[in-house]
């Protein structure tokens, strides 16, 4: 098939154009007339109550037979003392795989999985969960022993060891790809070392960790005084309540643990390098951002999308990746915190030679938003995206309910939902614009590179036709930048500097 | 420990079907039809999300159709799919069409350079790659740089990525596509009010797609190869693995496409491809969610019956998968955690004996598996282990990877796999083991349809390969396995000795990026490189002989005379010091077993 058929082809097209104009069919998708739909988002309070003053959140469905329970804990790294880091993490795995007081870990493994009870418990950030998955028909068995594993955890030692070692192997992997060398070292350089947002579990962090650390954190945090309840599913409530009411029989109370603390490092802006050789450099532009919370939030998520937050409409992925071919992946992203300010990230992975000059042409955007007033139609798209999305957070019940756990746990303004799409609708170009300046300070963000530096540096002069389009590292930001050494895998510290 | 022998009386020992009843009820409910000119349709309607309907298309083309040079066009193709029609992405279709044609004028041109001086001059010892602008001659380069000028006025008719742009701003999300082996597809989610947008794109790119921005497209792809080949530890050794491991079969190319092939693409050659494998009669498309079937069947009626058929028979695939006479083995190393695959071969989808397959790997899977039992347990040599029942259109494979613990070696790991087959071989497997894996399927079968978007992904990719209804047969298919079929399956597959990995860590790899010899030398006065190039790599030969405590000595002497040295000296120093340790690590690793766990951890490399 060549030619002939192509223009066969065109001219189907053509006589099909026609056709479709009398059948109604619209000439652009603009011109469509979709149906009105009126959403409201629910209220948290249709879902909450309290059982002996816990928060239990319930959201019942019979479409298929299955019950969700999940327990929620304040519970995260921020607990870990600082040289016993990776203990809240491996408690929680420890918790899923080391039995119970009554069962060995093989005894309630072959249970639950003869069961086919789905049950996972996970410690992370400042939020701790564990969860169950189970078939309506098993749920009086699955949730006893899901009980017993929260309550009475065994802590096995031999199963200590395998999860100790299966920790200790991927460390010893954690230099292989370079992608985890670059967040890692971005964590390090913007919050902190020793910090709880950035530090990470050793070697000798973890062989510190004893069964008896695990347990003392476990019967510190995981109580119900420091809990919140989630069910959805199939199950009728009125049960259910009972079903948790002597669940929680006799159990310690205990009460709330703090929330992570404000985070106040000051970064060194400027250019960073780390050498691995590899066939892309990596790399991250960006500096720290704000909280979740700041009334700036919402222009920023809406300038964030123009610039590199929204894929392929954004400007970043639309020069980098789709323009100039330089990128797979190219965006940014405001990774905004709660508990202290987080931070703005640009990033693509690029060939070596063309690292230098996607790098121009990211710092470019990002003036550019801050110079110049965005496009009535580009705004217009990121702000229908964020409004037209919006029901999507609540259309399943287990979405509903883990938007209002969370909300509860990090004390959001309950009026936020309600209001949240009109502030989005209401930004304008020049909120775009004020907060581009706030936010994105090109003269103060640090560059951080992964990759073959010596290559990297010298850019792509023996490869770009193009006179307008070589760049070296040295074109960028006064070309001044400083090598950050590999780690040890195992310690994360630096090699001794000769 | 005592409470071990305890068992709580909640808990049932006899082996049981769970739920037979309320489980197994949950099928999916779909509606199928065809449209006059052969495009499939397949509606499931349902409410537990209300809001949101997940749409997608497949096309039963994946790379195992490709022609020769033309690997990776499959994918290429389903890039290409985004860039819009005369009526999106540009505001002036016939101006855009005539950059087009320059572009493919130059194209050729440009090929026809390459094939007739690139390759010559490659195939002569010159230059290494081709298609690499840095090798460019200047008439090549000034083609390049013709191309970049057209390009860069090409922008001033297009919209870019206004496809994407249009979804977006309505509100839908998750949009993406996938190819593989034998075939591509297409979804997105968007709101429940707006299936007709969803029908106008789709319909409008299938009719007649623009392939503009294909140059820097490629360019997009080899950087995608980059980041999910290159960049990942095992990814280029994998690549190789799997080329070795089918013989015969077109899935022995990647997916991606080898880098040259990459390069050489036409426009044209790329259209002819969308028009024989994109007709019709090859297209299936899934809707899920919120909708009305009677008002959606309209819609895709009006919409995708413009879609004209051609009546082009569609290839078929002839090449069948060779028997494997022997066992293959590939040997690498990379920045990786050692480890070991072996991959036997298969069943095609569909194949009778494909449900006891995929019961053997659930037996060898998860915590309550063979494999951790005995490998990461029992014997430690493993920090992880997985099996994978494939089942593609052609041929199947039934593969095992397993990452070693410590100082094994991925061959200890192999011999600890080939006794748990053995085991599969020889011993019938327990009813209530059997009875559990079987207790998994229903339930993930019912888990399976918990949300919109998954369940088209499953609908999809089942119709490449069968029919939907195969979703709803399938945990009675597994319930239908026994014992002899498993020992029947393991002895008959997983026997012909196998294709073979075993990956290493690179030597330099575990000090986080260890210097190479010529970092060392690199602050020393030229002039005595040279020399101190044979001196030390004379001294580092030498320890392959030396002893565990010869070379312990050795470093403390190292240390003591670093001291000593002068500044432009020490790189070197430190390169003898990591070569000792490397060393050091291996005589560890090798060695029997250390009585005690602590010795291990010693290495500063984390070579072990």
């Amino acid at each position: 098939m060549t030619r002939l058929t192509f223009s066969t082809l065109t001219a189907a097209a053509i006589a099909g154009t026609a056709s479709l104009a009398a059948a109604d069919i619209p000439s652009h998708p603009r011109n469509i007339n979709f149906p009105e739909v009126e959403f409201e988002p629910p209220a948290a309070t249709d879902y909450r109550t309290e059982l002996n003053g816990i928060p239990v959140y319930l959201a019942p469905s019979s479409e298929l037979p299955l019950v969700n329970i999940s327990f929620t804990f304040r519970a995260g790294g921020h607990l870990d003392p600082s040289d016993k880091v990776g203990l809240s993490s491996l408690t929680g795995q420890l918790m899923q795989t080391g039995g119970t007081e009554s069962l060995s870990p093989e005894q309630l493994d072959e249970e639950l999985a003869f069961l086919a009870a789905d049950v996972s418990v996970g410690i992370g950030g400042s939020i701790g969960t564990a969860n169950l998955n189970t078939l309506t028909d098993n749920l009086d068995e699955s949730f006893a022993l899901f009980m017993d594993m929260v309550r009475s955890p065994g802590f096995d030692e031999a199963r200590f060891e395998v999860l100790k070692n299966q920790t200790i192997e991927s460390m010893r992997q954690r230099n292989d790809d370079g992608l985890q060398v670059l967040l890692r070292e971005w964590d390090f350089l913007l919050y902190g070392v020793d910090s709880p947002d950035a530090r990470r579990a050793t070697l000798a962090s973890v062989e510190s960790i004893t069964i008896d650390d695990m347990r003392a954190f476990h019967a510190r945090t995981i109580q119900p005084g420091n809990m919140i309840i989630a069910v959805a599913g199939d199950f009728e409530p009125r049960e259910m309540l009972g079903r948790l009411s002597s669940a929680l029989e006799g159990w310690d109370r205990g009460s709330r643990m703090a929330k992570p603390a404000e985070n106040t490092h000051e970064f060194e802006p400027g250019v960073y390098y780390i050498k691995k050789e590899q066939a892309q450099g990596q790399v991250l532009i960006g500096q720290r951002g704000l909280t979740r919370d700041d009334p700036d939030a919402v222009p920023v998520q809406v300038m964030n999308d123009i610039l590199g937050g929204s894929g392929f409409t954004s400007r970043i992925t639309n020069r980098v990746r789709t323009d100039e071919g330089l990128a797979y992946t190219a965006g940014s992203v405001f990774r905004n915190r709660v508990d202290t300010r987080g931070d703005f990230i640009s990033y693509y992975f690029s060939k070596v030679p063309t690292v230098a000059l996607a790098g121009r042409t990211v710092i470019e955007e990002i003036d550019r938003i801050r110079d110049q007033a965005v496009q009535t139609d580009e705004l217009e798209t990121v702000k229908g995206n964020i409004i037209e999305t919006f029901p999507r957070r609540f259309e399943s019940k287990a979405g509903i309910l883990s938007t209002f756990v969370t909300d509860e746990w990090t004390g959001r303004d309950p009026d936020h939902w309600n209001t949240f799409r009109d502030r989005v609708g209401g930004v304008s170009p020049e909120d775009v614009q004020r907060v581009a300046r706030e936010y994105l300070d090109p003269d103060n963000m640090a560059m951080l590179i992964v990759g073959p530096w010596d290559d990297i540096a010298v850019g792509n002069t023996a490869s770009e036709p193009d006179p307008n389009r070589v760049v070296t590292m040295g074109d960028i930001k006064g070309g001044q930048a400083k090598e950050i050494p590999m780690r040890d895998p195992l310690t994360l510290e630096l090699p001794e500097q000769n | 420990m005592v409470r071990r022998r305890v068992t709580t009386a909640l808990i049932g020992t006899t082996a049981v079907a769970i739920s037979a009843g309320s489980a197994s009820a949950q099928q999916i409910e779909a509606e199928e039809f065809v449209l006059d000119n052969g495009m499939t349709f397949i509606l499931v309607p349902r409410t537990e999300q209300p809001l949101n309907v997940a749409a997608g298309w497949l096309a039963r083309v994946g790379s195992a159709n490709e022609p020769a040079g033309m690997s990776g066009v499959t994918h290429f193709l389903e890039h290409m799919m985004f860039k819009g029609s005369d009526a999106i992405g540009t505001t002036d279709a016939a101006g855009d069409q005539a950059f087009r044609d320059r572009l493919e004028e130059l194209r050729e041109d440009l090929f026809a350079k390459i094939y007739e001086v690139q390759y010559p001059r490659m195939r002569d010892g010159e230059i290494a790659d081709p298609w690499d602008p840095a090798n460019d001659t200047p008439e090549i380069r000034e083609i390049r740089a013709e191309m970049t000028r057209i390009q860069d006025d090409q922008k001033s008719v297009t919209i870019g990525n206004e496809f994407d742009k249009i979804y977006t701003g309505e509100g839908a999300s998750g949009m993406n596509a996938q190819t593989f082996y034998d075939w591509t597809r297409y979804f997105i989610n968007v709101p429940a009010n707006k299936l007709e947008l969803w029908a106008w794109l789709e319909s409008d790119r299938l009719f007649d797609p623009s392939l503009r921005e294909f140059d820097a497209e490629k360019d997009v792809v080899v950087e995608e190869r980059r980041q999910r080949y290159s960049q990942s530890p095992t990814g280029e050794l994998d690549e190789q693995f799997y080329s070795m491991l089918w013989i015969s079969s077109p899935y022995n190319w990647p997916v991606i496409g080898w880098p040259s092939d990459l390069q050489a693409y036409t426009e044209e050659a790329t259209r002819e491809y969308f028009e024989t494998y994109y007709q019709p009669r090859n297209l299936v498309g899934v809707i899920v969610g919120d909708f009305d079937v009677d008002e959606a069947k309209t819609l895709v009626t009006s919409y995708f019956g413009r879609l004209q058929d051609p009546g082009e028979p569609i290839p078929p695939v002839t090449t069948i998968e060779m028997d494997r006479l022997g066992t293959m083995v590939l040997e690498g190393s990379c920045d990786c955690q050692p480890q070991a695959s072996v991959a036997y071969q298969g069943v095609p989808y569909g194949h009778a004996d494909a449900a006891a397959l995929d019961v053997v790997a659930d037996l060898m899977n998860g915590r309550t598996g063979r494999m951790y039992k005995s490998m990461i347990e029992g014997s430690e040599l493993a920090s992880s282990a997985t099996a994978v029942n494939y089942t593609l259109k052609y041929a199947g494979a039934f593969n095992i990877d397993a990452q070693v613990k410590g100082n094994a070696t991925p061959k200890q790991l192999l011999a600890a796999l080939e006794s748990e087959l053995e085991r599969l071989r020889t011993e019938p497997v327990a009813e209530r083991e059997l009875q559990k894996v079987k207790n998994q399927t229903r339930a993930d079968s019912v888990r399976d349809l918990q949300n919109n978007m998954g369940m088209l992904q499953q609908i999809l990719a089942v119709e490449a390969y069968g029919s939907w209804q195969d979703i709803n047969d399938y945990a009675d298919k597994i319930d239908a396995v026994t014992p002899d079929d498993i020992m029947r399956v393991a002895n008959e597959y997983l026997t012909d000795g196998g294709a073979i990995a075993l990956y290493t860590r690179n030597e330099s790899a575990g000090s986080g990026g260890a210097m190479t010899l010529d970092d060392a030398l690199a602050g020393v006065p030229v002039e005595m490189q040279d020399m101190l190039r044979m001196q030390v790599e004379q001294q580092t030969a030498t320890l392959e002989l030396a002893s565990a405590e010869e070379l312990e000595e050795a470093l403390t002497q190292i240390q003591a005379q670093s001291a000593m040295v002068p500044e432009n000296m020490q790189p070197l120093m430190a390169y003898i010091t990591q070569q000792i340790q490397a060393r050091l690590a291996e005589l560890n690793a090798t060695g029997e077993a250390p009585a005690s766990d602590e010795a291990t951890d010693d290495t500063t490399g984390g070579e072990g």
